[in-house]
């Protein structure tokens, strides 16, 4: 180790370099959906002049008052521990509670409100599944996404690829995550808007009856609320 | 399937023909879920509001289609802390001097932290 990165976070990556286990506090993480970003906790190489950039609008913004490192440091803490479990959850609650699934049709943001989750967005709207229609959602302009509800959206969502085709040949493109649909199935696409945001109730599989409220969290994955796949059921 | 018309602006993709999606999330850097949170955080303290972001990015022009998602929101929240006059030029070339060179402090040279941390 002929050179150490000194920085902000110096004493976290210090710790870890030294061996020591990183928690976060008094958060247990007993979450193991395996479809949310993997976070790393340090950057290898050199840093980029936007890196280098950002921690100085960071650090100027610190000095004058504007922001706290406390604040930023509890707001990256909401998105990586809180929002991507938030929307496995009221869709569960949609599975198992019909009277709230129209609630959360008829008005997303107050269904949501419902559960004490506030949305960043003016508009959460939710599409249901059925056996005639597959929904997915896309930001065709940027990255607009429902992060209060899954988190921070995964690289291909803000990729060109995915924003460029999955308008125009959904079908291609869900193929590409393993999902065919039949022919008879009407693939609805969804573009989002910095003001509008998306969710998908996907259809409850067959097996599911009689399961808790986790086990069906678990299966209601992100992209299965993004609508680039489907819930499944092991068979085993 | 695709098409232009007057006045596109570099994000607006939707449409364009463009290769397979590499379905794997790659995760974001350190610096990027700090960026991320420090744009939340702004935003929550109402100091701008998120199409004054879209915009100073999707006024980058063909740089825009070159750089990394948040080579760009980098770049367009710069522009919007210069305007707002939040910040100035000088102020931020003189703080990423002293940043840039906090990242090249040699591992032999003592810091408080350092120390802190030795076993």
């Amino acid at each position: 180790m002929s050179e150490y990165k000194y920085d902000y976070y110096a004493d976290k990556k210090l710790k870890e370099r030294d061996g020591h286990h990183h928690d976060h506090g008094d958060h247990t993480h007993d979450h193991d959906h395996d479809d949310h970003a993997p976070v790393t906790e340090h950057d290898d190489g050199p840093p980029s002049e936007y890196e280098i950039m950002s921690r100085a609008m960071q650090e100027l913004l610190e000095e004058k008052g504007v922001v706290t490192a406390e604040q930023v440091r509890r707001r990256m803490e909401v998105f990586e521990e809180d929002f991507p479990y938030r929307g496995s959850k009221l869709v569960a609650r949609a599975w198992t509670d019909p009277a709230f699934k129209q609630r959360l049709l008829d008005d997303g943001k107050a269904a949501c409100a419902e559960m004490g989750i506030d949305l960043e967005a003016d508009r959460l709207i939710a599409v249901e599944n059925t056996p005639e229609v597959h929904n997915v959602v896309v930001c065709t302009l940027c990255s607009c996404y429902p992060r209060a509800l899954l988190g921070m959206p995964p690289t291909w969502y803000k990729s060109r690829n995915y924003r460029s085709r999955v308008v125009f040949e959904p079908r291609a493109v869900l193929k590409e995550f393993g999902t065919e649909l039949p022919d008879s199935v009407t693939v609805r696409v969804h573009d989002s808007n910095a003001d509008m945001r998306y969710v998908v109730i996907p259809m409850r599989p067959q097996g599911t009856e009689g399961w808790s409220d986790e086990q069906l969290e678990d299966i209601l994955t992100r992209d299965t609320l993004v609508g680039v796949t489907v819930p499944r059921v092991a068979t085993s | 399937m695709s098409g232009t018309y007057p006045n596109q602006g570099p994000q607006d993709i939707g449409g364009v023909e463009a290769g397979p999606v590499d379905t794997l999330d790659h995760g974001m850097k350190f610096w990027e879920r700090q960026a991320n949170s420090l744009r939340s955080v702004l935003q929550r303290n109402k100091i701008m509001r998120t199409d004054e972001l879209r915009r100073a990015a999707e006024d980058l022009g063909p740089r825009y289609s070159q750089l990394a998602y948040f080579e760009i929101t980098t770049s367009a929240l710069r522009t919007v802390l210069l305007e707002k006059g939040l910040i100035t030029e000088d102020e931020l070339k003189a703080k990423m001097d002293e940043v840039r060179a906090r990242f090249n402090v040699p591992d032999e040279m003592e810091s408080p932290l350092k120390k802190g941390a030795a076993r």
